[in-house]
Order: structure tokens, then sequence, then C-alpha cells
């Protein structure tokens, strides 16, 4: 591949920053982000791959002959999707194993499927898995079922806001609102005797682990800025439920607080 | 004994459960769901046996995460997925969620009541440990990758 004219090397890059943008929209750590961009680029026969990543957006040059290409491209964060990271991880060890060309990476990452679980599936095991929370906490029995609802029909809740496609910041208020309301069933004339248990464990699907995990590995790693970004991230998203929760709280007027 | 194993049994499963539907939020692929069921498994026994040998809840948490990390690094390499799939789900059921809560409920109390010594205490105590147990999973996660990360390798 030494005779890269102009044209060709800018679509090896378009495509190669394209993979890049997927990766971080659906949150993959910087690392693999770089390092991904850099093994497409030898392999697809650019000397070299320079990336700069901050959290809105990535710029990114391929080098190759004393010839520079070089593009940005905005960066808008979407719902965490792994599969879509993984897919992508195999097209690049796909294509240094069988030595494809460009062409290849355009229609693969153009045919990439989300990997979307069954809708009802996935609320079912949210429920049972914030149930299994509070089971590990210490409930009884009634809050174990009251947490199942509650977090299911938050779920629901969370599903059908993000099929209208609001901000994730309204998304989290509204559906810790809801959690918050229906698990508070828990406090009337004493149902449960452990409460606190089954409203904390019903906004536990609102968790941000990824954003503070990922800001974690990201700052230790020399990328500080995207380190900063997703930690700014995860601790809105943790004051959007906290909102939502002290609302519905307000509301009912629960006694003990 | 046999007391303790029942119990771990039984809380083991319920541990791989909540994993498995926190996978199913950040929709890992399929094939990884049982690595994040047995990670959850793995990092809530592990935690359960530290403490029942009279270590502290922090440094329990600590073990069990930099644990799941080395094995989540071998699995990454082995089915050339990242290594977060596995881990986030995994450490879920670690969360402090419950003393995170009763921290938020302290300070909306100061705020309604009126701030009193008790209150204070309350809110610190509980604040300062949801915040210690995040803080020891997620340098307990990272440890690993960053013991086996050298320059110009590949992390998975």
């Amino acid at each position: 591949m030494k005779d890269l004219n102009y044209q060709k090397q800018s679509l090896i890059t378009r495509t190669i920053i394209k993979s890049a943008v997927l990766m971080s929209e659906f949150g993959a750590e910087s690392i693999l982000i770089e390092q991904t961009a850099q093994r497409l680029g030898k392999a697809l026969g650019v000397d070299s791959v320079e990336i700069s990543l901050i959290p809105s957006a990535i710029v990114l040059t391929t080098l190759h002959d004393n010839q520079c290409v070089t593009t940005t491209r905005r960066v808008h964060h979407k719902p965490i999707n792994m599969s879509i990271v993984c897919e992508i991880q195999k097209i690049v060890i796909n294509i240094e194993k069988q030595r494809y060309d460009v062409s290849y990476l355009v229609k693969a990452l153009k045919d990439i499927e989300p990997n979307y679980y069954n809708r009802w599936l996935v609320i079912f095991m949210v429920g049972l898995a914030c149930a299994s929370f509070a089971y590990l906490q210490g409930s009884d029995w009634n809050a174990f079922f009251i947490t199942l609802i509650a977090s299911a029909t938050a779920m629901f809740v969370r599903q059908e806001l993000a099929k209208r496609r609001f901000v994730l910041i309204i998304t989290f208020g509204v559906t810790a609102f809801t959690a918050t309301l229906i698990a508070s069933i828990s406090q009337i004339n004493g149902i449960s005797s452990t409460p606190n248990i089954a409203l904390a464990s019903s906004v536990l699907l609102l968790a941000p682990g990824f954003s503070f995990v990922n800001s974690f590995l990201d700052a230790l790693k020399g990328y500080l800025m995207m380190g900063w970004g997703r930690w700014m991230e995860g601790i809105l998203l943790t004051i959007a439920t906290s909102i939502g929760i002290i609302i519905a709280m307000a509301i009912l007027n629960i006694k003990g607080w | 004994m046999s007391d303790l194993f029942l119990k771990l049994v039984i809380e083991s499963l319920f541990a791989s459960i909540a994993s498995v539907g926190f996978a199913m939020v950040f929709n890992v692929p399929k094939h990884t769901l049982t690595f994040c069921a047995l990670g959850g498994a793995i990092t809530h026994t592990t935690r359960t046996i530290l403490l029942d040998l009279g270590m502290g809840i922090e440094l329990s948490t600590f073990i069990a995460a930099t644990f799941i990390g080395i094995i989540a690094l071998y699995w990454s390499r082995k089915y050339i997925i990242p290594r977060p799939v596995y881990t986030v789900a995994s450490i879920i059921p670690m969360i402090p969620g419950t003393y995170a809560f009763s921290a938020m409920i302290n300070l909306v109390d100061m705020n309604s009541h009126g701030v009193t010594p008790e209150l204070i205490e309350l809110f610190i105590h509980n604040g300062l440990k949801a915040v210690a147990i995040l803080g020891a999973i997620s340098f307990g996660l990272a440890l690993p990758s960053l013991y086996f990360m050298r320059l110009n390798r590949p992390v998975i």
C-alpha cells in the first residue's frame, strides 16, 4: 500500500474517526479508543495515527509520506451500549488478521447492529436485579417485592423516555421520581420493616457505574480531561437522581425526614 | 460452618441475578452474560468471606474489586472483550446504595428541620462510608490494569 493518494488517505481518516466516535459515544475507555484508532491505521496502511480526545469531540490526524490529513468530529453522548464497542473491536481484529482494506471497514461500520435485548425481559430482569440487591442489603420479603415492582416500573419509564430521546438528566430525574413514589408503599402501615432499603434499592438502576469506573480508569492512565468529563457526567446524573427522589418524598411528605 | 456455606450460596445466587440485570441495562453482548453473573457471585462471595474473617468493609471491598479486576483481565484477553464489560456489572452487588441514600436523607433532614450534632454525625458517618467504599471499588478495579499496562501494548 505504498501509493496512497490524498483521496484514499482522507477516506481512511474519515472511516477511522467514525469508529472512534462510535466507541466514545457508547462508553468505551479512552485508552481503548486511542489504541483501536492506531491499530486500524496501521492495518489500513498509513504510517501513524495521532488522536486528541476531549469529552465533547475527537480530533484525529493520519500521517503518510509527509502528508497529513486531520479531521474533527463532535461526540454526542448516548446511553451506554457495550455490544457496539465489542463489535468494533471484533472488526478491528478481523481487519488485522485478514488484511481487508478500507471498503470492508466502511461496510462493517454501516452494518453494526446494536444488540438490544427484548424490552420486557430487560424490565423484568432489572426489577429482579434491584430486588436482589435489596435482599443482599438485608431487606424482608415485602420490601423485596415492592422493590421489584418499583424498579420494573421505573425501567419501563426510563425506556419510554429514552425512546422519545430526552436528555439523560431529565430521564434520570423522572425515573427516580417514579421509583421512589412506588417504593414508598413500603412505608404505609409498616408493611415492611425495612422501608429505607426498599427506597434505596429501587433507584439503584440509575447508578452511573460506567461513568465513574471509566473516569477513574481514564484519569489514572493519563487522560485527565476525559476523566474529569466523565466524572462530571456521573456527578450530574447522581444529582438528577437525588432531585427526583427528594421531590417525590416532598410530595408524599414521608414521615421521618 | 454449614450455615455460612448455605448463606454464601444463596447470596451469591442473588448477587449474580443483580449483576445480570445491570449488564442488560448496559447492553453487553449475549455470550458475556454468564461471565457477568459469575463475576457478581465471585465479588460478593469474596467480600462476605473477608468480612467474616474480621476485615473492615473498605479493605474487603478493595480486595474483592482487585480480584475481579485480575479475573476480568484474563477473560478479556481470552475472549477479546473490553474489561469494563465484565467489571462494571460484577461490582454492582457491592455498591454502597444504602449508605449513600441515608447520607442524602440526612442532608435533606438538616435542611428542613435544622442542624443538630446528631444529624451531622450521622451524615458524616454515612457519607464517609459511601465515599470510602466507592473509592475502594474504583481503585481496586483500576489497579490490575495499571500493573499490567505497558506502553505500546494493546489493552485487550
